[in-house]
Parts: C-alpha cells; sequence; structure tokens
C-alpha cells in the first residue's frame, strides 16, 4: 500500500508540474468546468419554473441529486478522466509496453497516472452547490456525515464501469469512439433511475448498473432508512472487477504491442 | 469571398478526389461513424424523451408553455435530426494538422489547407444529410414523428445546411487557434456546451426565463437549433428569410475572423516536425 501512495504522490506531483506549464490551458479547463456545471443547474432550474415535481422530487430533492452527480463528476474529472484518453492513444501506439514492463500494477498505473490539478481548484461549485441544496432539505447530522462515503462509493461504481468499458479497446481499432461513448454514458447516469422507462430503467440498473452510480447515495442521503440500497452498489462494484479482471487478461492476450 | 468561389470551380476534380477520400475514411471505420456521430445524438435523443416523457407522465402534466406530451416529444426528436444534419463536424484533425506540423505540405501542395478541409466538410455534411432523410423517414414510418409535412422538411433541410456551414465556421476558427494554444479541443467543448444548452437542444427556448430567451436573440444561437426545429414542426412564428440573414451574417463573421487569425497564425508558424 505505501509504495502506491508515494508513486500516487508522484503522479500528483508531475501533473501539477505539466498543468502548470500551459497556463491558458489550464484557466481555459477552469472556464469550460464551470459552464458545464453552469449549464447543469440552470437546465434543471429552469424546468423547475413551470412544474412543482418530477416524479417523488421536488426541486430542492431534484437540485441535491444533480449537485451531488456534479460533485462525483469533479471528483471524476479531477482524478480519473484523463487516463482513459491515454489508455486509447496507449494501446494505439504501443506505450502499454513500457507500463507492462513497471513493477507496478498496470491497471493502477492506466487509470491513475494522471490527475487534472485545473479542475481541483474548481472544487467550490459542485461542493457549494451540494451543501446549499442539503441545507434547504435540512439533512440530518448522520446524512451530512455520510456524504463523503456516498461520493466515494458513487466514484468507485462509476469508476469501475468505465475501466470495464475501456477494456473493449483492446479489440477496437478506433479505440477513441469508446471513450465517445463512456461519456455518453455518463449522461445517462447524471439523472435519477426513476425518470427512465421499465425496460430502460432495468437494463441499466441490473446489466449494466449506470443507474446505481447517483440514485442510490442520495437515496441513502435522503431517507437514511434505505442504507440497504448500498449493498447493490457493493454488490455491483464486485462483480465489475471481476468482469474486469477477466476480460484484463483476455483483453493483454490479444493485445499487438504496436511499438515492438 | 470572390476569389475562393472561383477557387472551387477551377479546382473541382481536387475537392471531388478529396470528397471520395473522405467518404472511403468514413466507411473503413463503421463503428467509429456509429458511436462517434450517431451515437451522442442517439444517447441524447434517448435522455430527453425519458425526461420529458417522465415529467408529462409522472405529473399528469397536460401542458409546459404550450408544449404537449406530444409536441414535446416532436420537438426533440427534430432536435436529434438538426443535429445529425447539423452538428457532426470537428475540428480535431485541423488542430492536430497545426500542432504537428502537418500543414507544411498544404502550403506547399496546389490545394490550400482551407479547400482540403472545407471539401472533407462537404463529404461529411452529404452523408450527414443522407443519414438525416433515413432516419427521419424510419421516424416518421414508425410513427415516432408526427405531422411530417414535405414542404416543411424540404424547407428546414435547406435551412440546416447553413446551420452546418456556421458550425463549420466555428470550429474552423476554434481549430486554426492551434497556432496559439496546445490543445484546442477545450474551446471547441466549451462552445458545444453552450451551444447546446442556450441554442434550446435541450429545454425549448419558450422554458426558459422570458428576459433571458429575448437576450438570446441578440447571439447565434437560438438560430441553431430552435429555429430549424420550428421550422421543420412547421411552427416558427417568425420571418425565415430574417433568420438566415442573421445566422449568415455571423457566419461571415466567424469566417472573417478565421481569415484574420490564419494570416497572423502563419507568420508565427514553425512547422513542428519538418
Amino acid at each position: 500500500m505505501w509504495p502506491y501512495l508515494r508513486v500516487y504522490k508522484e503522479f500528483l506531483r508531475t501533473s501539477f508540474a505539466e498543468a502548470t506549464s500551459y497556463r491558458l490551458h489550464f484557466v481555459l479547463l477552469i472556464v469550460m468546468d464551470n459552464i458545464f456545471y453552469l449549464t447543469s443547474l440552470l437546465g434543471v432550474s429552469f424546468i423547475f419554473d413551470h412544474i412543482h415535481n418530477i416524479g417523488p422530487w421536488d426541486r430542492a430533492e431534484f437540485m441535491f441529486f444533480i449537485a451531488f452527480m456534479l460533485a462525483v463528476d469533479h471528483l471524476h474529472m479531477t482524478f480519473v478522466s484523463e487516463n482513459f484518453w491515454e489508455f486509447s492513444y496507449g494501446i494505439r501506439i504501443g506505450v502499454l509496453d513500457f507500463i507492462l514492463l513497471k513493477p507496478l500494477n498496470a491497471i493502477f498505473t492506466i487509470f491513475f497516472r494522471l490527475i487534472r490539478p485545473a479542475t481541483m481548484f474548481n472544487f467550490f461549485i459542485p461542493l457549494g452547490t451540494l451543501i446549499y441544496f442539503g441545507l434547504q432539505l435540512h439533512l440530518s447530522v448522520y446524512s451530512w456525515l455520510l456524504v463523503p462515503f456516498m461520493l466515494l462509493l458513487a466514484l468507485t461504481l462509476q469508476t469501475s464501469l468505465e475501466i470495464l468499458m475501456s477494456m473493449s479497446m483492446f479489440w477496437l481499432v478506433q479505440a477513441d469512439a469508446v471513450n465517445f461513448m463512456r461519456m455518453q454514458f455518463q449522461s445517462l447516469s447524471r439523472w435519477p433511475d426513476f425518470i427512465y422507462r421499465y425496460y430502460a430503467r432495468k437494463f441499466f440498473t441490473l446489466a449494466f448498473p449506470l443507474l446505481l452510480i447517483g440514485s442510490v447515495p442520495v437515496k441513502i442521503l435522503l431517507n437514511l432508512t434505505e442504507w440497504k440500497l448500498a449493498s447493490c452498489s457493493l454488490l455491483a462494484i464486485a462483480v465489475t472487477w471481476l468482469l474486469i479482471a477477466i476480460t484484463w487478461r483476455r483483453g493483454l492476450r490479444s493485445y499487438e504491442s504496436a511499438s515492438s | 469571398m470572390f476569389s475562393a468561389a472561383k477557387g472551387i470551380y477551377f479546382e473541382w476534380p481536387k475537392w471531388w478526389q478529396t470528397m471520395k477520400m473522405q467518404w472511403s475514411n468514413m466507411m473503413a471505420y463503421k463503428l467509429n461513424f456509429i458511436f462517434m456521430v450517431l451515437g451522442p445524438s442517439l444517447v441524447y435523443l434517448f435522455i430527453k424523451y425519458n425526461v420529458w416523457t417522465a415529467i408529462y407522465d409522472l405529473q399528469g402534466q397536460s401542458t409546459i408553455q404550450g408544449y404537449t406530451r406530444s409536441s414535446m416529444i416532436n420537438y426533440q426528436l427534430w432536435v436529434f435530426v438538426v443535429g445529425i444534419l447539423a452538428q457532426g463536424f470537428n475540428s480535431m484533425d485541423l488542430a492536430i494538422d497545426i500542432r504537428l506540423g502537418r500543414i507544411s505540405s498544404y502550403l506547399i501542395y496546389p490545394f490550400d489547407f482551407w479547400q482540403y478541409h472545407s471539401s472533407r466538410f462537404v463529404a461529411f455534411q452529404l452523408m450527414q444529410t443522407c443519414v438525416a432523410i433515413i432516419s427521419t423517414l424510419i421516424a416518421s414510418a414508425t410513427g415516432l414523428l408526427s405531422g411530417l409535412s414535405l414542404h416543411n422538411f424540404l424547407l428546414g433541410l435547406f435551412y440546416c445546411q447553413f446551420v452546418s456551414l456556421f458550425w463549420f465556421a466555428s470550429q474552423f476558427l476554434i481549430g486554426i487557434l492551434a497556432f496559439w494554444l496546445d490543445q484546442t479541443w477545450v474551446l471547441r467543448v466549451m462552445f458545444l456546451m453552450t451551444a447546446s444548452f442556450l441554442s434550446g437542444s435541450m429545454i425549448p427556448l419558450e422554458i426558459f426565463p422570458k428576459g433571458f430567451a429575448h437576450l438570446l436573440n441578440y447571439s447565434p444561437f437560438p438560430y441553431l437549433t430552435y429555429v430549424p426545429t420550428k421550422v421543420f414542426m412547421g411552427a416558427y412564428p417568425d420571418s425565415l428569410k430574417l433568420a438566415l440573414v442573421n445566422l449568415l451574417a455571423w457566419t461571415v463573421v466567424l469566417i472573417g475572423l478565421s481569415s484574420v487569425i490564419w494570416k497572423r497564425g502563419i507568420k508565427l508558424y514553425t512547422a513542428a516536425g519538418m
């Protein structure tokens, strides 16, 4: 564990050094993230100017869900997202060879190597809106204490599902297409499960559990008696990692090492 | 502008060859084409269909700002068609060409950089128009899309060609900023997110606060999705000629800016990798 933490500290240091070399790009990333947060929140807010509820949730509950997903997205953008693009590039040009040779778990190096410091500085918007709507809902002390764990649960499930999707890059010539689809799946999970119709809801809860990412943690935070739902997310994470292990081994067998 | 038109006329065979090459590229990676061009629009439509049906069905709401459930679904389906017709092309290759020094070839060859990328855009646009027509016919035949009129469809199709020209001009402008920027994808995503929200792609402009929607008339955004969607639906209340003039004026501004930026950028160009 300690060697990995030391390596991760180095990953952080080099990512900061790289990010601050391109200052305009750094600032533009911050602006881009803020546009994303603003459009996500305003879109739902404008709809609620004309209606009182969507399904069982009113404006505050729905906005709390959106804020929660923005917070998850913020963590995902900061710590993981860049790596998926590098993975597709690495497979195509053979950089993966060098990662496989390193005395570290390759999945750790592939998916946690790059950090986006610019996004890190934007934490106050998703966190601020989460706190604002949480206060409107009068969340209990226990719910507030659970927020970091629920964010972590959601982030872990989202990252795991995306790593599983990325395994298909071993077999596809144009792996960028997988990244574009991965981003579309992110948009699917940014809405609560009850907005989807029966078959879509079943599919994205049981077969490819994208809807568990946000819906389970927010339902628990809004009503602590629903805590048992967390077991569904944990089970989904376990199954996803089992599938990652299988597809990773198979993927490596079919990897042709472009640089060799 | 006149010399550009003259260039297209006399160099038509080169344009044709580049277009054929673009079609071959697109068809060589079919999965890529589906995932990158059709996939996002389809997933976006799927989400919006679910969100709006949930709003109407779970709430028992009959109308929202004049939109019934079926007219809102119709609106979203036409937004999907507009998205396929006008917003698929991106400037990724263009920026990479500059960053990796590939534009050196265009400076020597008798086929300009803008001509090469414009001909690729024309090829892409023709392909997208076919995809949009097929999608509309399928949606109409399956009953998803109601009230399809040939007159409105042709009018919308005509208007969307100008929308796609605007998108191409904006993508070209963002792409050539690669003379100064290491990465231009951030600007592209920023513009896409802003346009997607302010053009009425997610929610119709009638649902926006009135003052805010009024302010948007002074920007190009409503002309990119809201206007063509309403034209397809046969429900655009204002003058289409005026909308077209506004859209063309914004496009000319973008082309002018691109021309200035290209001239300045090429002076800075160091031909990396040569």
